[in-house]
């Protein structure tokens, strides 16, 4: 019952503390923004335009007004779920996130999942013998992986399976010639559900170099975590004690070792995903890939404030409220986590 | 085919960038079009313009046959509509403001403009993509505000797909001209100049049209055009790369530095380290393939003029000029033009000069150019359309001089802020007459800016595409746009994607 009581004042507390979170972030974005050099009207209407229609503009967009003026907008705007329209074409900041996040989402839960499989696959095969051959191999990937440059493997990869040998696409997302599947915007699923094998063979030939080369870059981390937790793990009491009790190595390391060592790569996998939608940026920029992260790029190139702010605003929602989600999990899954 | 930068409008009165305006190029059609040999073409309009005598109204007869994608009619009020829009909300209406004063209809298929003075630049400006004509009934509730995801012309190609990233075209079958080629086009985006030249190498595109791949891709390219492996067309080189230099405060307030500095250029070399010379050296402000341009009105490389020019000015002899310069950190031919430049200073002129290098994102240059921060700073041009007034009035109008400083007007927006007596009237001057002394009055300009040397002409550089093999070889009209509707398939794709 104590537990309960405590693991829910836990969940409230890191709860409550989000709203915070985002506020902060929120007007932190704004006042930087407002700080960078350049001009969000010159961005949209050039340099020369006459000064009336620069004036006229400015007024229409509330750029005329003071900054806590422009800041009390802003906020009132967001607590309505209003999220503006961009400076540039006055496409609905909502809109350019529902159509850009979900392909960062796909991008990045696909990475996710192979940089696991892989990861993991590597960090437990070297258990069985430590500082054998195959655990420094092990060791050695994990390492290697996490110091590769991720803009020189994109253009590696991209060049070598795109170019080179022509077996996958470039860039984007989609095959040009094929109209994508209409629905949630996640490709796989919509191309899935509807049945179109060609649209999900386009999607998946598309798919696979970024998000391999996501996959390959976070994997070391993965072998890494396991590795440690699951030598640690190894050396509890506890395991001991299963071993004295006559359990063979397999049945020690699957039954106890394993599930206590997972733990920690689940908060590494959340965070992991977290910021990868955000985060994914050379990757979506190497391979030309339509997500969130790109599209932030040209806003903040174009100082298109709203958007800039939107994507910022909702990047930072997703990273707190995996990260929360993690906590709890991982609260509720480990009794020794205390509160 | 594939190209770089995302299109977020589509709206003529607002296309700037050079994506943009191929694709509206495609899916309207202007008034007249410039041929590669410099004459004026009719399109919408059904003959060349007739000029009053005084000069100040122009007479445009335009087709009787010509439907919009909505299936509306093209006519002398749809063209109206569309110029006068342009000049109420166009971003680049400067171009047009001070020309224009009226835009009449005549008859139902005659247009007249009534001008605030004698333009013989207005034929180029009629050729101008801004100026598209679009349909009155489709962008009614867009009379005064832009339309970004759709776009109703009168084109051979009218779009069934948009989006920033891609566009598709399906040719327009009630076209009133010669239908397209091809059974239409998808157009893409991607994101970097490698995956560009990839797309392109692997087969995965059949053409490429970019002015921003990187100059190595470049290269490579020309190089293998050249064994026949793919086909390269290049466009009328129409954009100029520059450098600005601030004349209204030290050290380039002494137009001897100024000068100085021009001599320090080694353009040709500059040419080939950058661009393995696919980007011209220039000395001139207005591209030579535009009437009225010279070849040399700017010094050639002349590092013993230099040295005796700044030890004129108390430089040399233990005392170095050192100045920053500033490039687009993310333009890669500024950033190894700024580089090969300080090269050639150090080794030519060591003890006299010394070149700073700072690199800064091009959004922050375009802001504060204006407001003098640079002391001298790479920058390129393109003129909104093909004559010399839209190279020389960008940079060297000025409403408002003082002594030789400009207070006001196009070249304080330029960085330079310099002028210089006289040259304001030779400007308009020049645009008010026809023919040699046309070309008398723009050679005037020239060799003032080029005495003044607030801006050193470095490059000119072609607009230029790559196909397969599989295609026919494509090619540009005379104002660096790419003919779409001309591109044919003569043999299977290289590879299936």
């Amino acid at each position: 019952m104590g537990r309960a009581r405590d693991l829910a004042r836990y969940s409230a507390t890191r709860l409550g503390l989000a709203p915070l979170m985002l506020w902060l972030i929120a007007t932190l974005v704004f006042l930087l923004l407002r700080v960078a050099p350049g001009d969000p009207v010159d961005a949209v209407l050039g340099s020369r335009a006459p000064a009336a229609a620069k004036a006229a503009m400015r007024a229409r967009l509330g750029l005329d007004q003071s900054l806590l003026e422009q800041y009390w907008s802003y906020l009132n705007g967001l607590i309505h779920g209003d999220l503006g329209q961009a400076l540039i074409n006055q496409e609905a900041v909502r809109t350019i996130i529902s159509r850009t996040l979900p392909a960062s989402l796909e991008l990045s839960v696909v990475a996710l999942m192979a940089a696991a499989l892989i990861g993991l696959s590597i960090g437990f095969s070297g258990i069985a013998k430590p500082e054998g051959k195959i655990d420094f191999a092990g060791r050695l990937y994990g390492l290697g992986t996490y110091a590769l440059p991720p803009f020189w493997v994109a253009m590696l990869v991209q060049l070598v399976f795109a170019v080179s040998l022509g077996w996958l696409p470039v860039g984007g997302r989609f095959p040009p010639s094929l109209l994508p599947p209409d629905g949630s915007g996640f490709y796989l699923l919509d191309s899935l559900l509807a049945g179109d094998w060609q649209a999900l063979r386009g999607t998946i030939r598309h798919l696979v170099l970024p998000a391999g080369t996501l996959a390959l870059l976070l994997s070391g981390t993965f072998t890494t975590a396991l590795r440690l937790n699951l030598r640690r793990t190894l050396r509890g009491d506890y395991v001991e004690a299963a071993r004295s009790r006559g359990l063979s190595e397999r049945q020690v390391i699957v039954r106890h070792g394993l599930p206590n060592a997972l733990l920690p790569v689940l908060t590494i996998a959340g965070i992991t995903v977290a910021s990868l939608i955000g985060g994914a940026l050379l990757i979506e920029v190497t391979f030309s890939w339509p997500g969130i992260a790109l599209r932030l790029q040209e806003a903040i190139n174009q100082r298109d404030y709203p958007v800039v702010q939107g994507i910022v605003v909702v990047i930072a929602a997703l990273v707190v409220l995996v990260s929360v989600a993690v906590d709890l999990l991982v609260a509720a899954l480990d009794p020794r986590v205390r509160y | 085919m594939a190209s770089s930068g995302r299109i977020s409008s589509l709206d003529p009165a607002q296309a700037s960038t050079v994506n943009t305006t191929q694709l509206i190029s495609a899916l309207g059609d202007p008034l007249y079009r410039l041929r590669r040999d410099g004459s004026l073409e009719p399109r919408l309009a059904a003959d060349r313009p007739e000029i009053s005598a005084d000069r100040r109204r122009v007479t445009i007869p335009l087709r009787t046959d010509v439907l919009f994608h909505d299936g509306t009619r093209f006519d002398a009020e749809a063209m109206a509509f569309s110029l006068r829009r342009f000049l109420r909300i166009g971003t680049l209406s400067y171009v047009v403001g001070d020309r224009i004063q009226a835009v009449e209809v005549v008859d139902p298929h005659t247009l007249r403009l009534v001008l605030n003075r004698p333009s013989t630049s207005l034929e180029g400006l009629l050729t101008a993509i801004n100026l598209t004509p679009i349909s009155p009934t489709a962008y009614a509730d867009h009379r005064d505000q832009f339309l970004h995801d759709r776009f109703i012309g009168t084109g051979p190609y009218r779009l069934s797909r948009f989006t920033e990233h891609h566009q598709r075209l399906e040719p327009f079958d009630q076209y009133w001209g010669q239908q397209p080629r091809n059974n239409g086009l998808d157009l893409i985006t991607l994101s970097n100049s490698t995956a560009l030249f990839g797309a392109l190498r692997s087969g995965e595109v059949d053409l490429l049209l970019s002015a921003s791949i990187d100059e190595d891709q470049r290269h490579t390219l020309h190089q293998e055009s050249l064994a026949g492996d793919l086909h390269e067309a290049v466009g009328p080189a129409m954009e100029i790369g520059y450098v600005t230099l601030l004349s209204n405060s030290e050290p380039f307030q002494d137009a001897s530095l100024r000068r100085a500095l021009a001599m320090s250029l080694n353009r040709e070399e500059i040419s080939d380290r950058v661009s393995y010379g696919l980007r011209r050296p220039l000395r001139a402000l207005i591209p030579p393939s535009l009437p009225g341009g010279q070849r040399n009105a700017w010094p050639g490389h002349n590092p013993a003029k230099a040295r005796q020019l700044l030890s004129k000015a108390g430089y040399c002899n233990g005392r170095q000029l050192r100045f920053p310069f500033t490039f687009r950190s993310n333009v890669p031919a500024d950033k190894l033009m700024a580089l090969t430049w300080q090269a050639q200073v150090q080794r030519d002129l060591s003890d006299c000069l010394a070149v700073d290098l700072d690199g800064v994102e091009s959004t922050t240059v375009y802001r504060q150019l204006g407001e003098g921060a640079f002391k001298a700073v790479m920058l390129d041009w393109r003129g909104t359309y093909p004559d010399p007034e839209a190279y020389l009035t960008p940079l060297l109008s000025c409403t408002t001089v003082e002594a030789k400083t400009c207070e006001e007007g196009e070249a304080a927006i330029s960085g330079s802020f310099w002028s210089a007596p006289g040259l304001q009237q030779a400007l308009l001057q020049s645009d008010s007459l026809r023919g040699t002394p046309r070309q008398r009055a723009l050679q005037q300009v020239e060799t003032l800016s080029a005495d003044g040397s607030a801006y050193i002409p470095v490059w000119l550089n072609a607009p230029r595409a790559w196909a397969q093999t599989s295609l026919k070889p494509p090619q540009f009209d005379g104002s660096g746009q790419l003919l779409l509707s001309e591109l044919e398939r003569i043999a299977a794709p290289v590879r299936e994607h």
